[in-house]
């Protein structure tokens, strides 16, 4: 954490419905860009892990419990931290019109699931994208000082516009994380996904928003069907490589097309040495969902 | 009784078959087991051994390599586990390409895949293997009734609606009521707590003599784990580092407190303390072929000399339940040319401290012997201070297919430390009054 930031130290990770349901109706007449981001970091310390809750949320997804916390079960955790944060009256945007586009996570070292870590989120990196701007909601968790996992979501908050004219439009968070196109990808896996998959990742992760939840919800902000988190889609690709990867590591994925609840999708992956390449596309290929890779901090893929 | 092999009264030793190859106990790893609802409450049989077998794999720096095989399994399985030792390889640190089965052969099924381990590596089929075995009595599976699952398969079968919705009709409401899985026997009804009843009081096994066992069980296993012993076999899992229903300051007396719960009336004597508790854990062993062994620098604790199975007749009453090991061990040692004293340890597994004291006695028993062995003198008595000397099944719990690789690596380790040459017996009962035994000597 940096010592200039002002830190605002909550007693418990915040429920994320409540916060979800006040950033809707607080919603209008939010500043914008020109308002800038908050400049706080939201935290919360001692916190630990329960264990039943973790293999519900481990079974679901279809990763083996372990003694390890999930990388992306880290990120569960401190979503409740950025909803808090972007539900708040000082978030210059509405919530309802932010997409998670790109995510990026980094294990330090993997973090015990009887550990206890204070976790902190905070919002940075206003940049320009060629449908609005993006912002980074930075998510850490810590064992005592170490920093152990550190998270970054992209958003993009469409039609927005930044504040200073002509600020150079940095690569866009999509083309970063795509690096892996030289590396042959071969499908592993076909996962069909159920209807009711949204309203299950949502009873161990936290995360109801609407268009996860229900098909009238998601024709509300004009889905044809309610739509997979796409953490979930994040998650299940982590299981398929279970044991296949070092522990610490650096993940990046890019949110694609949503994927419709209901439809089928295929996973594809591409190991070399030193990273594995990753796509989730529809069963023909032709519309791609999520892409990514996998980089080791240490050794190489086995 | 005996097998052809062990016709021939020549061959002495662990060469009696004359196998190309020996192969070894490298060492072995499970973790901590812990009680029916207890920590691992919400781990499934797949979570545990995996974490089994990427605890071994850490200890031997396994990772990203195969070995020749992993067997092990579970008695209590869920259908979807229907390969559960093989998507747990998938899921571990171990090679993809590495091969793996499921057995089953109930509380046997540890030992029996050790066995099989042994028996492809002394054959030369494989350099080395890993075997195991898993139970969550808290994840257990839960069926649907019989007249639910016949409805919904014939539904599912059914080509028109009309047809589809005549077979859903058929479902009653009683038929909506889950079914548990049952620790009873099929063909008795009987659950293995009300066999073991009969045959602990058929050898007039003595409550206090149960009491003593499970406080030695407990004494035993505690000081074990005070003395380290288990520092190089176990990796904690979920925050349970030691096993969950120790009790270290158990006692003879405290026992005696406990009311029967297998068994009627007065004779009566097996309680809770002295049965084993349900349980939820994994073990795993690794083994491999002796110079295999030690050309990659592994070491060598102890060699697989010998395995028998056994099997007795339950149903029509004509031998208890649990009591097929009484069977299995004088014809392994007959064929070994050994005798019931030629033994430094013997890990006889506490399904119940009657099951262990039923068998001690026939063993001892002239009658037993003469009718049921066809042998001439009793098999013999052992040294009791040599029994379960790091604690057994009443003290660590006992999930059903994880407790023989317990046994497996704790034996192997404990040998090893005593020096080459000396020679340890397993017994493991089983239900469906079967039995596995084996003999390992240290390297």
């Amino acid at each position: 954490m940096t010592s200039d930031r002002n830190v605002e130290l909550l007693t418990e990770l915040p429920p994320i419905g409540p916060a979800i349901a006040k950033a809707a109706v607080s919603s209008r007449g939010r500043g914008g860009a020109k308002a800038g981001l908050p400049d706080r970091t939201v935290m919360v310390s001692d916190v630990s892990f329960d264990i039943n809750d973790l293999a519900d949320y481990a079974h679901l997804i279809g990763l083996t419990l372990t003694n390890d916390v999930p990388g992306t079960y880290l990120h569960v955790q401190t979503f409740a931290l950025q909803v808090h944060l972007m539900a708040a009256r000082d978030f210059p945007f509405a919530m309802a019109g932010m997409v998670h586009v790109a995510n990026q996570m980094t294990v330090l070292r993997p973090v015990g699931v009887a550990e206890k870590v204070t976790l902190s989120s905070s919002a940075t990196n206003m940049a320009p994208h060629r449908s609005g701007l993006t912002v980074d909601l930075v998510g850490e968790a810590r064992v005592g000082d170490e920093l152990v996992w550190r998270g970054t979501s992209t958003y993009l908050v469409k039609g927005a516009s930044m504040p200073h004219e002509g600020a150079a439009e940095t690569g866009s968070p999509e083309a970063e994380a795509a690096s892996g196109a030289d590396v042959a990808l071969q499908q592993w896996a076909q996962w069909r996904t159920t209807t009711d998959l949204g309203r299950r990742y949502a009873t161990v992760a936290g995360d109801v928003n609407p268009i996860h939840m229900s098909g009238l919800a998601a024709k509300a902000f004009g889905f044809p069907t309610a739509i997979a988190h796409g953490m979930w889609t994040h998650a299940k690709v982590m299981a398929a490589l279970q044991g296949r990867i070092p522990a610490t590591h650096t993940v990046s994925v890019n949110f694609r097309k949503p994927i419709l609840l209901g439809s089928t999708v295929a996973f594809h992956a591409g190991m070399t040495d030193d990273r594995v390449a990753l796509s989730v596309t529809n069963r023909s290929g032709d519309r791609v969902h999520l892409t990514g890779e996998v980089v080791p901090l240490a050794g190489s893929i086995s | 009784m005996t097998s052809p092999a062990s016709a021939s009264e020549s061959a002495p030793h662990s060469d009696a078959r004359n196998l190309p190859r020996t192969a070894v106990i490298v060492g072995g790893n499970r973790i901590p087991f812990g009680k029916a609802g207890g920590k691992y409450a919400s781990a499934s049989n797949q979570d545990m051994l995996t974490a089994a077998i990427d605890g071994l794999v850490a200890r031997f720096g396994l990772a990203g390599r195969s070995v020749g095989a992993v067997a092990a399994g579970a008695v209590l399985k869920h259908s979807r586990d229907f390969s559960l030792t093989r998507e747990s390889v998938l899921g571990s640190a171990l090679s993809p390409s590495t091969p793996a089965y499921d057995l089953q052969l109930a509380c046997g099924t540890g030992l029996e895949a050790a066995v099989q381990i042994a028996g492809k590596i002394a054959l030369g089929q494989i350099d080395n293997g890993i075997a195991g075995g898993v139970d969550s009595a808290s994840d257990a599976p839960i069926a649907v009734s019989e007249g639910l699952r016949k409805a919904l398969l014939k539904a599912n079968h059914a080509k028109t609606t009309p047809a589809k919705l005549r077979a859903l009709a058929s479902i009653r409401p009683v038929d909506l009521a889950p079914q548990s899985p049952r620790n009873t026997e099929p063909r008795t009804g009987l659950s293995m707590g009300e066999h073991q009843a009969i045959t602990t009081k058929k050898w007039d096994i003595s409550r206090e003599a149960q009491d003593e066992l499970a406080a030695a069980s407990h004494h035993n296993l505690a000081a074990a784990w005070d003395n380290g012993f288990f520092d190089d076999l176990v990796t904690p899992f979920l925050g349970l580092a030691r096993d969950q229903g120790l009790r270290p300051d158990t006692s003879v007396e405290k026992l005696a407190k406990l009311s029967p719960v297998f068994g009627k009336g007065e004779g009566a004597t097996m309680t809770a303390g002295n049965s084993t508790p349900l349980s939820d854990g994994a073990s795993v062993v690794f083994l491999a072929e002796q110079e295999w062994a030690q050309a990659n620098n592994y070491p060598a604790l102890a060699k697989v000399v010998d395995s028998e199975m056994a099997a007795v007749d339950y149903v029509s009453g004509d031998e208890g339940l649990l009591m097929a090991p009484a069977y299995a061990v004088p014809r392994m040692l007959a064929r070994q040319g050994l005798t019931l004293a030629d033994f430094d340890y013997y890990e006889i597994h506490e399904a119940f401290a009657g099951t262990v004291l039923s068998t001690l006695a026939a063993w001892e028993s002239e009658d037993f012997a003469r009718d049921r062995l066809g042998l001439d003198a009793p098999v013999g008595s052992i040294d009791r201070s040599k029994l379960n000397v790091n604690g057994s099944s009443l003290a660590v719990g006992h999930p059903f297919a994880a407790t023989g690789g317990r046994i497996v690596a704790s034996l192997a380790k404990q040998l090893h430390a005593a020096g080459p040459g000396t020679r340890g017996l397993i017994s493991v009962c089983a239900a469906g009054g079967q039995g596995v035994v084996a003999i390992l000597e240290a390297v």
